[in-house]
Order: structure tokens, then sequence, then C-alpha cells
């Protein structure tokens, strides 16, 4: 049996799922003073009378990443910046004002200047000073050449040995070093939290005979041992959005193009899953204003839902984003959406007549009866939603493109279903739906379906090799790490077999070997690096991924 | 540049009402929109050979160097997705000999619609300016295309340019052409057309490839001083680019008013470049482009592809942005390394100011013309793709009109080697055509499809936006 918790931001959902069957579901509320407090009771509301020895595996989702830096408990962090030539680095709007080095490092990972020991010593003599205990280095390409990030460790536990220094490489090898600044900045930040959130976790189930492996969700859907991810807590950030995509893939016929509607109280999550396959946001996930290397699945969130305050100025209808409480219906003190759904009849949250009065404020101010108010309030719900769904397919119709085949590849996609899940999502997605042409699916299970998810996802990973022959050495994007490639001959095949191997060995890293064979190559290309007309060497490019997908178990009788 | 825009954006809407073409539509810079267009397509999967200097490497570790630096994240800068140009757009500036379709890749189609994408960007007010950072290049693409010369097909910027003065009404545009090459297509495309002014500077024609590009060359007979060309010395650093910019181009592009200023912005000046032998650097071409401030920069050149290219890249587009490039260098570059010699400063000073007397005596250059030409004027060429190994012979005739810049027709036979491939009749009636060059023009085509003398005829009608192509072996006539 496969249990999923998702601690979201209002409640505490859980599901037991065996085989392909959903045997229980809890739903609890979430104190966002205590998330484990939170999450242990729902869980321990589904657990009750169940055989613990027959659970295999846990699966959290968890706002605390989310809710540390929302509510500014994420602890200080120094950056220490090696930007070399190119963009003024106080162009980039860090949160905090970086200390910038000498020295420089270029593409292909060839030192361009040194760096200056005296300026590492006066930095780190600064950052102490300011009383900073936990400092990110990252240098401008230094993902490529790991030398000056390593000394300006090294020199800093001589200098400043009560500060934690943090290296970009570690945390992120992709191109794009404000972000790579950001998202080490962030790891810092949460790790030591983080770190106690699982270990208390880990004990808490321990406590109560589940011997289960215990996974943590992670932006992109996939799932990570809740040990592997002690490293990496800023992957966990927006898994409550990845495990409603993950439970709409588990309850949705296999290979569609579906759009993910999550109703809550006073925002409306949208995410894509294209023809099976849930889109990520291209560049990495946005975490409070800071854009960082992330992978995540592409999620809108809109000011609007069940609670939204309803209100007219010039005539028109308004509604969000905040929330004045709960709904009339339900001796609030504002009309809302959940009361227009109630006058309309298409659902019964509450008291009509107070649902009647509510919506009544409304009708007075525009001057029609109330039916009419609760269409109109209906309709500017559903017209914003279906808006953005528009916006979502065509930003991705939109996304740049840098090979020929790229461009030429994507075409036009619509929506087949559109899925709702979360509480007020059933009496809308029918109207939402409509409107894209596309069939409503409120699945079984639709205001626990992020548990579900949780509890059925599998793994994911990616692994992108580059390997430049002329300099015989090659980087892993992912970690950063950097090695030895003997070779100058080496074909595509030779490099996709590297990659095939080198993803293999991080599985086990992170104890997900199991998965490693469902990888498949996404993308590779080679480039022949000719100097003077010779070819003097070739950069190849190769990317594996295990997608994110849901669990075979599960699958198994399902279907369609 | 930017002032007066208001009145001269009358001028052309009362030119396009009379021409019953699409409205204009504001261009970008004046309104308040702080946004960069940015369409980055290095086409990593095309070459033109493998080990062409025009590669799917060519632009790889620009890449590296401006997503490393997140410039694409930059609220100043908005990244575009490519499309493919139509056929028509290409129809609409050469005559593409059989047709466009075999004169093009996908590549090419995108690598023009780029700068189509961002054109309409521009003239819809998203953006303020835009950089159509793509290959393949297109600045020595002529009118007439029987293959590939100087690695280009067809002419980026000529395709854009058409299609903005037929889509958004616009009249009056500069071309400056900043590649160390001489854009001899470019001018070539434009050579007749008074309302546009085309100024390229680059490595003196005696040294480098196309061999062309000389202060004597100066337009058509309609066109004179519309064409400025500024041959410069091997060697010329920064300062010697800057004053040309500061003492020619800007006092000229400020009398000429464009409505438009586009950059065809090739990197091949840089120091390191290994084609050519200028001592241009990053920082120069940062504070060009933010000097000449173009409404769209399309690149051209530029072979020095690690040396070079992540920098000058990243110094445009930052420029183009409005922001700080000062951090932009070179690893190899220390201030100061080069100097324009006394000499080479004279030699660009009296280039400048001969040119500057063919500007201020362009009118009176145009009124010889025509008494000298009377009601017909025509030349001969000969041209060489280089690429192709393909030798073209010409001769060109321009119906000198008073009403109008008057109809072309071009006479054309190619050859590679001693094998003959085509001969065409082409015919081009330019957007601002008067009716009767319109009827004569027509008259020409259906004269010349009757006749079996060529093997294509075509008739390129701008003002009606119809390209016609006529094989005289198969009496197929297709309309674009």
């Amino acid at each position: 049996m496969f249990v999923g918790i998702d601690v979201g931001g209002t409640t505490t959902n859980a599901a037991l799922v065996d085989g392909n069957r959903v045997v229980k579901t809890a739903i609890g509320p979430t104190d966002h003073q205590e998330i484990l407090g939170s999450l242990l009771r729902t869980m321990d509301r589904l657990i009750e009378g169940v055989e613990v020895e027959r659970i295999e595996r846990v699966v959290l989702s968890t706002t605390l990443i989310t809710n540390l830096i929302a509510e500014g408990k994420a602890e200080r962090v120094g950056l220490v910046l090696i930007p070399g030539p190119g963009v003024n680095p106080m162009d980039y709007r860090f949160k905090t004002e970086p200390v910038i080095l000498e020295g420089a490092v270029d593409y292909r990972g060839r030192e361009i200047s040194p760096l200056r020991d005296d300026q590492i010593k006066a930095a780190a003599q600064r950052l102490a000073d300011q009383g900073y205990r936990k400092v990110a280095v990252v240098g401008k390409f230094c993902q490529r050449n790991h030398d000056h990030e390593i000394h300006v460790r090294e020199m800093f536990s001589k200098a400043a040995p009560a500060i934690e220094v943090e290296m970009g490489h570690r945390v992120s090898g992709r191109l794009n070093f404000p972000r790579r600044a950001a998202t080490t900045m962030l790891t810092l930040a949460t790790r030591d939290h983080y770190r106690r959130f699982a270990e208390q976790a880990e004990r808490a189930m321990r406590e109560r005979g589940i011997k289960a492996p215990i996974y943590i969700l992670k932006a992109d859907g996939g799932t990570l041992p809740l040990d592997k991810s002690l490293d990496r807590p800023v992957e966990t950030i927006f898994s409550g959005p990845a495990a409603s995509v993950m439970g709409v893939m588990a309850l949705t016929p296999e290979g569609q193009t579906s759009v993910v509607v999550d109703i809550g109280g006073t925002t409306t999550d949208l995410a894509l899953i294209l023809s099976g396959k849930p889109l990520l946001s291209s560049k990495g996930a946005k975490i409070e204003e800071m854009l960082t290397h992330v992978r995540a699945f592409a999620v809108r969130s809109i000011g609007i839902g069940g609670d939204s305050v309803v209100r007219v100025s010039d005539g028109k209808i308004t509604v969000g984003p905040d929330r004045a409480g709960p709904a009339f219906a339900l001796g609030g003190p504002e009309p809302t959406p959940t009361d227009a759904l109630m006058v309309l009849g298409l659902t019964n949250f509450g008291e009509m007549t107070l649902a009647r009065k509510g919506v009544g404020i409304t009708a007075k101010a525009l001057g029609c009866s109330i039916e009419d108010a609760a269409r109109m309030i209906v309709d500017t719900v559903v017209e914003r939603i279906v808006d953005t769904v528009n916006m979502m397919f065509l930003e991705w119709e939109q996304e740049p493109a840098y090979r020929i085949w790229e461009l030429l590849q994507r075409t036009k996609a619509r929506p087949q279903n559109v899925a709702g899940v979360g509480g007020a999502s059933p009496p809308l997605v029918p109207l939402v739906a409509k409107r894209l042409n596309a069939v409503a699916i409120i699945p079984e299970h639709a205001p626990v379906a992020n548990a579900i998810g949780a509890a059925v996802a599998r793994p994911t990973m990616t692994l992108s090799l580059r390997i430049d022959t002329e300099r015989g050495m090659y980087t892993v994007e992912e970690d950063g790490t950097l090695g030895e490639a003997k070779g100058r001959n080496l074909s595509l095949e030779g490099a996709q077999e590297m990659a095939r191997r080198l993803l293999r060995e991080r599985a086990e890293r992170f104890g997900i070997q199991d998965y490693a064979d469902e990888a498949e190559v996404v993308d590779s290309e080679v480039f022949n690096m000719v100097r003077g007309w010779s070819t003097v060497g070739k950069l190849i490019d190769v990317r594996m991924e295990i997608p994110a997908g849901i669990i075979t178990s599960w699958r198994g009788e399902h279907g369609s | 540049m930017a002032a007066d825009v208001h009145s001269k954006q009358e001028v052309s809407k009362i030119d396009a009402a009379e021409r019953r073409i699409e409205p204009p539509v504001r261009p970008a810079r004046t309104s308040s929109v702080r946004k960069t267009g940015l369409i980055f397509f290095p086409a990593f999967d095309w070459a033109i050979s493998p080990t062409h200097p025009e590669r799917e490497e060519r632009l790889l570790y620009t890449r590296d160097q401006i997503f490393e630096e997140g410039l694409m994240d930059f609220p100043e800068i908005v990244e575009y997705r490519p499309r493919l140009a139509e056929l028509k757009d290409v129809a609409r500036v050469h005559f593409c000999v059989p047709d466009v379709q075999s004169q093009v890749t996908e590549a090419h189609l995108i690598a023009a619609g780029s700068t189509l994408v961002l054109a309409d960007a521009l003239m819809r007010g998203e953006i303020r300016n835009g950089f159509a950072l793509v290959r393949p290049p297109g600045h020595h693409s002529m009118r007439v295309v029987h293959g590939n010369r100087g690695f280009c097909n067809i002419n980026n910027e000529a395709i854009m340019v058409e299609y903005i003065r037929k889509k958004y009404g616009i009249r009056r545009i500069a071309i400056v052409d900043t590649d160390v090459h001489h854009g001899d297509g470019t001018q070539d495309i434009f050579w007749h057309d008074p309302d546009v002014l085309f100024i390229s500077f680059h490595q003196d024609g005696r040294t480098l490839y196309p061999g062309s590009g000389f202060t004597s060359e100066m337009g058509g007979p309609l066109a004179l001083g519309r064409t400025l060309n500024v041959p410069l010395p091997p060697g010329t650093t920064d300062e010697g680019i800057l004053y040309v910019l500061e003492n020619l181009v800007l006092p000229v592009l400020e009398e000429f008013d464009p409505q438009l200023v586009f950059n065809s912005a090739g990197q091949d000046n840089h120091y390191t470049d290994p084609l050519a032998n200028m001592r241009f650097t990053a920082q120069g071409y940062a504070r060009l482009n933010e000097m000449l401030a173009p409404d769209m920069a399309v690149l051209e050149g530029g072979y020095a592809i690690e040396s070079a290219l992540p920098y000058v890249n990243t110094g445009i587009i930052q420029a183009m942005a409005g922001l700080d490039y000062s951090n932009v260098r070179e690893p190899d570059y220390v201030p100061g390394r080069f100097v324009l010699t006394s000499e080479m400063r004279r030699s660009i000073e009296a280039t400048v100011n001969h040119l500057l007397t063919i500007w201020e005596s362009r009118d009176d250059l145009v009124a010889k013309a025509r008494q000298e030409h009377g009601r017909v004027y025509s030349r001969r060429k000969r041209i060489f793709y280089d690429t192709d190994m393909i030798t073209e012979g010409q001769e060109e005739t321009l119906r000198m009109c008073t009403e109008c810049p008057g109809y072309l027709t071009v006479s054309t036979q190619a050859a590679r080697g001693y094998g003959r491939l085509n001969t065409a009749f082409c015919v081009s009636v330019p957007l601002f055509a008067c009716s009767s060059c319109i009827e004569d023009a027509r008259e020409e085509y259906e004269e010349h499809k009757s006749e079996m003398k060529y093997d294509y005829v075509y008739l390129q009608e701008k003002p009606s936006d119809r390209f016609r192509a006529y094989c005289t072996r198969t009496r197929n006539e297709i309309v674009l």
C-alpha cells in the first residue's frame, strides 16, 4: 500500500492506495505554525486500523519551503560573486548586495583571469563581521571549471571558519549565472530547517511502526528518497501543485492533453498536461520574485477562488484577489463566487437564504435580479480562468526555438479535457470545459487528488552531459560533475552510452536505480569544432530524462 | 532622429490613403514601451558545409555567454519565437531563379521570418527596438538570386524593409551596414530607391571580399547620394569607426530623417576576426549601437566565434536594451591596445568629407543625371557567386520616370564554368510607382512571356503585392 500526504495552504490531504484502488482518504486543516503536526494528525486518521507493515511507501508533499520563504523565516545568506566580464553584476538586483571578486572563467571553462587571495580574505572578513553564517559562492561559468569556487570556499574555511559556504556548481550546472546564484542562496537559506523537518518526519514515521521508505515530492512531479533530498530542499518547492498534476495524470486517461484546474479558496492553480506529459516551466521556477533553476511544472496561479470577494465598480463585477472570510452562505461578510454558485443551484455548501442575501448585494449594485447577478459573477470567474488557459497555450506555442526541427515540430495544441481537482472545482469546471470545447473531468476523489498523485508518483531524473573532446573533459549540468573524457573521435553513440552510464550512477546515488532503465535520450547534438579549416574536436550535448510518471502498479488494470 | 516623427507620420498617412495600403502604425520608438525584442536563432542544425565558417558551431559560444549572463531574464528584454517567412515575402524583394523554393532552405526562411516577427512587434508597439541574432546572414544577396554568394542566399534586411513598407505604410528607411564586408547585396536591391538610405562602412574593397563599396558607388541616377560607401583602411580601430558614425552617419541620418533605422549588424570588424583585418572591439560595437540607436539590428557576418561573438553580442544586446555594458570586454583586451595611426585618421577624414560633399549635392546629382540619361538609363554588370561558383551577367534598365522612382528591368544570364545555367527577364515595379509605370511594366512582362529568348520571365508588382513567375518552356505562370 502507498500513502500520499499533501500539506497544502488550507488543508492537509491524505490518501491510501492499494494497487490500483484508493482505499481510504482523510482531510484535515493545515496549521502553518506546525506543518509536521498537521501532517501527522491527518496521517494518523488515515492509517487508523491499517496494518502499517503493509505500507510500502510514503510520499510527502509540503508547503514547508514555500512558507519559510514567503514568511521571511529563511536564514540570511551572504553572496560572493565571481562574475568576470559581461553584465554588470549590480544589474541583477539580488535581494542582498553581493561581494564581487576578480577572476574569471570562460564559456568552455578556461580561466581568463586569476582570483586574488587578498580580496577573498577581505570578503570573508567583511561577511563574518556582518554576522553572516551562510555564504553562497557563485562564479560565472564555474560549472565548467570548479577551481575558483573551491578555492574561495577553502580560503573562507580558514579565514572565517564559522561561515558555511555552498558553491554554485554543486547546486546547478545549468547556464544562467544569476539563477544559479539565487538557487544557491535559497538552498542555504532553507536547508537547516528542511533537514530538521525531514529528521522529525522520519522519526515520527518510525515511531508509528512504518518501516517503508519515505519520499518527498519535487516540483517536477518526481519523488526523491527523503534522506537524499536533504541537500536540495528548494526542489521540493511548489510540490503541492505538482501533486495535483500527478493526481490528474493518475485519474485521467493516459496520453491525452488536459488542463488541470485546482480552484481553492482564494487562488486557482492551472497547469497543462500535453499528450500525457506535464508541461515544465522552460527555464525554472520563480520563487518570490526570484528566478531559479528549480525544475518545476509550469503552474499559473490566479487570484480568484471560491471565497474571493465580489465587488462592483463602475457597473462591472470584479472578483478577488482578496478574501474577507468564508462565503456569505457560511456566515461570511461579503458575497463570493461560492454564493453565486449556490444561487444557481450548482453547489449546496451553506445556507441558501444567506447566499441569496449575499448575491443580493451585488444585484443591487448592478440593478439586476439576484439570478442575473449570480450568473454574471460565475461568468466573470469562468472568463478569467478560460483567458488564462488560452494564454498558457499561446505562450507554450510561442516559446523560443533554437533549432529548425524545434520550430517546425511544434503544432497548435488544444485541451481534450479540463480536469478539476480541489474543493471548489466541481461546479465550475464543467463551465470552463464548455467554453474551451473540452470534456470536463471531475475525477472520483477530486478533493484529495493531490494526495493520490503524491502516493503514485514515480521518481524523475534528468542528466545533461556536455563533452568537449578538444579539452578532453565532460561536465554534467545537474550537479556540476566534471571529469575527463578520453578520445577525440568519440561518436554520438559513444556519448549517449556515457550519458546512460552517468545517469545510472546518479540514480544509484539517489536510491532510484530501479527507474534508470526508463531514462530516454530527449535531445542530443554534435558540434564540430573547426579552427582554421580543420576539425580540432567536437562538442557533444546529450540530454536524458526519466520523465514524470505514475507507478506501474497503479496503471495496472486501469487502462482508460 | 526621434524628433518630428509626428509630422512625418502624417505625411506617410497621406501617402497611404492615396495608395490604399494599410494605414501606418506608430513606430514603437514614439511609445513609452521600454523593452528590447530579441530573437536568438542559432540554427544549431544547419550549415553550408561541415567546416564552412557558416556552420552549426557559429553561435554556440554566443548562446553559452548570453544564456549564462541571464540576459533573457532581464525585464528590459523580451524573447520572441522565430517563424518562417512566406515565399511571397522573399518574392517581394528577390527574383529567385528559377523559383524561391530552389534558392532557400528552411533555415533561410526562419532567419528572414525572425526579422518579420520583430518588425511586427516593433510596429505594434510591443518593443522599442529589436535584435535578430540569427543565421544564416543575407547582406550579400542581390535582387536577382541564382545561388549563394558571400554565405548569403536571401537578404534578411531587405525582406524586412519591403514587408514593413507594404504592411505598415512606412516609406523612408535607413539601413546602416556595419559589417566589415561591403553590403553589396543590400546596395544592389535599394540602388534605385530614393526612399531607402543605404550607408555601408567596411574594410576597403581593394583588400577584402567582395571587392566593391567605393565612394563612387552612390546609387542609381534617380537615387544618387542615397547610397553612401565608406571604405576604411585595414586596421581601423573603434576610434576610426566611431568617427565615421559621429561625423558622417549621424548627421546624414538626421537630415534624411528616416521613419526607421536598421543596423545590418556584422561583427567581423572585430580585431580577432579570421576573415578580415580591422581592430574593432566589443566595447566599440556596444557604443556604436548605443549611438546609432537603431530600431532594429540584424546579425550579418562575424566569424571569430570564440574570441569575439560571445562578447560582441552581449555588448550589443545590453546597449540596445539600455543596460550598462561597461563590464563587457574580451579576455585578451587591454584598453589602449589599438591605436589609430595619424595616416589612417587623415584617410578616414578625407573619405568622410568627400562623402559629405556627395550627400549635400545629391539633388543636383540627380538633376544632372536626368539631363544626361533622358528617358532610359541602363548599365551592365557581372556578378560572381563565390560560394556556388556562378558567374552572372546582367543588363539593368531603368525607366527614368518624372512621377515616380521608375520601374526596372533586369536581363540576366548565369553560368557555372562553361555550363549555362538559366536566363531570365525580370521586371520590378517599386512600391511607390506611378500608374503609367505600372502599366508599361505589365506590358513588358507580357511581351517577354511570348518570346522564347529567356527561360524565365518575372513581374514583381510591389504596389499590388503580386509576384508572377513564368516559365517559357512549360508556359506555366505562378502567382505569389
